[in-house]
């Protein structure tokens, strides 16, 4: 009898282990090699095709002399504070004004959901069209209503294309705020309130003392998952202004993919995606962390 | 009684007022997408374009499957998108049963391991990924991203399921496995069917994610023959300059089913769990 039941625990384990091994090839085969080999070829003179040779620390000292590395990266920081903290205002006022009750509420809810639902490319690609500076929708409206004489360029004025993208990142963004801190508000309990109004709280007091504490946990978790996305994002660069013109509106993402395969630069463009992996790390360790907290 | 009336009113009209401003902006941009696909082109190209299409015209949308290679396209990612959630469903229902039920050493750092991996963005990867799958061959293959999607699919899915499988009593289980039931067994018959609710919600942002995925897609595939619709988007820009009529029917085309089933599946998540998101 005992021995039957230690069997079953090593049936167990041997089972368990099987049925992981197509994760274990997934995640350490086709992402974890290529990722260290990438490290490593970081490191090279390497090009598509050819066997490429140790050079040291060559490709990382090019970058720290390359002005337009260190423009995309604060390009990014820009991009990525700018964008979290629109995303995370609106996305915040609108949960909690469609957690009220009201007539309506599951329409509202439904049509703000959709620029998350659309594809990103689509997206990007629409607001391209209505930024146009000839044929664009948005500089019709702007000199109709008389706010512009001449329209703005959006897609040129090189003060300005950070900011074109950084919008269409935002749009597309709030709903996801939206949508993680509605769930946070609905499983709040009323009876805090109810005291809190009893004890003379307004609703501004209310909002402070009692919803913003307790949806702390997943104001955060929400924020470090889309500094994450928002980071890296890029195809809303690349297909609205291609992180141009001159250089502009690069970010990082845009300028790996530029490295590599307009200036078919490959090591270089893997030194620019390795040196923000630091950055990347503390983010997802935190959010690791955060999410065992949470759950 | 009158004050706390007129509060009330005030509170109504600026719900409803922040609300409508937020549907507009919502909506205008799915809006001009809309219009200027159907738009005739000596509408569009006008210096100020108005904001009601008088010449309506379907040529966009017939050009686009009668001159482009769109329709392929769209068979393409059909495929890709389609072979990729059966796969990754497979792999991640098995890997999710275990690292949930099972009790084997490792098992937390592999749950870390996924969390990680879901998390590590594209951007980083994509020359290391870009890199090896051409040295296995596979350039300017649309199959190269089956190899590729299930990088992020998985990792998705799995977290997901997770917490479903994690959700389902034990107790339901552990009777099947005393009357001799096998684990294969009990996963089958018992934790899929119950859990198949939310299965078929994964299943369709798994769906959507591979659908919508565009920089991969790009760089993998560069004929037409290979490209997805996200891609063979894109690639009507560099043919012409004036197209905007056929890139925005193309859009629309790519982007109505995958939103509408999206919805669908969101709406589903929030009216049982509120756990969820995608990419």
């Amino acid at each position: 009898m005992a021995k039957r039941k230690m069997s079953q625990t090593r049936r167990d384990r041997r089972f368990g282990f099987v049925l992981i091994i197509p994760i274990i090839i997934v995640i350490f085969g086709v992402m974890g090699y290529p990722f260290l080999r990438a490290v490593y070829l970081s490191f090279t003179d390497k090009v598509v095709g050819s066997q490429e040779s140790f050079a040291g620390l060559k490709n990382y000292k090019a970058l720290i002399a390359d002005p337009i590395y260190w423009k995309s990266l604060k390009n990014t920081m820009v991009y990525t504070v700018g964008c979290i903290g629109a995303k995370f205002l609106l996305g915040l006022l609108l949960a909690v004004i469609l957690n009220q009750s009201f007539k309506g509420k599951g329409f509202f809810r439904t049509v703000l959901l959709i620029p998350w639902a659309i594809p990103g490319m689509v997206v990007a690609t629409t607001w391209r069209w209505m930024y146009d500076s000839t044929y664009g929708i948005i500089n019709s409206l702007l000199i109709s209503a008389g706010i512009s004489k001449v329209g703005i360029f959006w897609l040129s004025d090189t003060n300005l294309t950070l900011l074109s993208t950084m919008i269409v990142n935002v749009w597309r963004g709030v709903p996801f705020f939206m949508f993680s801190i509605l769930g946070a508000l609905q499983t709040l309990d009323k009876q805090q309130y109810e005291a809190a109004y009893v004890d003379g709280a307004g609703s501004l007091r209310q909002f402070w003392y009692i919803t913003l504490p307790s949806i702390a946990g997943v104001l955060g978790i929400t924020t470090l998952l889309s500094t994450i996305w928002t980071f890296n994002d890029f195809e809303n660069v690349y297909l609205i202004t291609g992180g141009g013109p001159l250089y502009s509106s690069s970010t990082i993402a845009t300028y790996t993919y530029d490295m590599a395969f307009i200036q078919n630069n490959f090591a270089g463009a893997l030194s620019v995606a390795v040196s923000v992996v630091p950055i990347l790390l503390i983010l997802i360790i935190l959010y690791t962390k955060h999410n065992r907290e949470e759950t | 009684m009158v004050m706390k009336t007129r509060k009330k009113v005030m509170r109504n009209v600026l719900t409803y007022g922040i609300l409508i401003i937020a549907v507009i902006v919502t909506i205008f941009p799915i809006y001009w997408m809309l219009k200027s696909s159907v738009t005739v082109d000596s509408e569009m190209y006008v210096a100020r374009p108005s904001l009601f299409s008088t010449g309506f015209t379907w040529d966009n949308y017939k050009e686009l499957f009668t001159q482009t290679h769109f329709s392929k396209a769209l068979i393409n990612s059909l495929e890709i998108a389609g072979i990729t959630t059966v796969c990754c469903l497979i792999i991640s229902i098995f890997g999710s049963y275990a690292m949930t039920r099972v009790k084997f050493p490792g098992r937390r750092f592999f749950k870390t391991s996924i969390l990680f991996s879901y998390l590590i963005p594209t951007a980083v990867l994509f020359i290391p990924m870009y890199v090896f799958v051409s040295s296995l061959g596979f350039y300017d293959n649309k199959f190269a991203l089956l190899i590729i999607y299930p990088t992020s699919v998985v990792p998705y899915c799995c977290y997901m399921l997770m917490n479903y499988f994690k959700a389902i009593p034990y107790a339901l289980e552990e009777a099947a496995l005393i009357d001799g039931c096998t684990r294969m067994q009990s996963l089958l018959h018992i934790i899929v069917p119950i859990a198949l609710p939310g299965i078929a919600v994964v299943a369709t942002f798994a769906f959507t994610m591979s659908w919508n995925e565009y920089l991969y897609a790009m760089i993998m595939t560069t004929s037409t023959e290979q490209q997805t619709a996200v891609v063979a988007i894109s690639s009507f820009k560099y043919a012409d300059s004036a197209i905007w009529g056929r890139i925005m029917s193309a859009s629309v085309i790519t982007s109505l089913p995958v939103t509408i089933i999206y919805i669908i599946a969101q709406s589903l998540l929030i009216s049982g769990k509120s756990e969820g998101s995608v990419k």
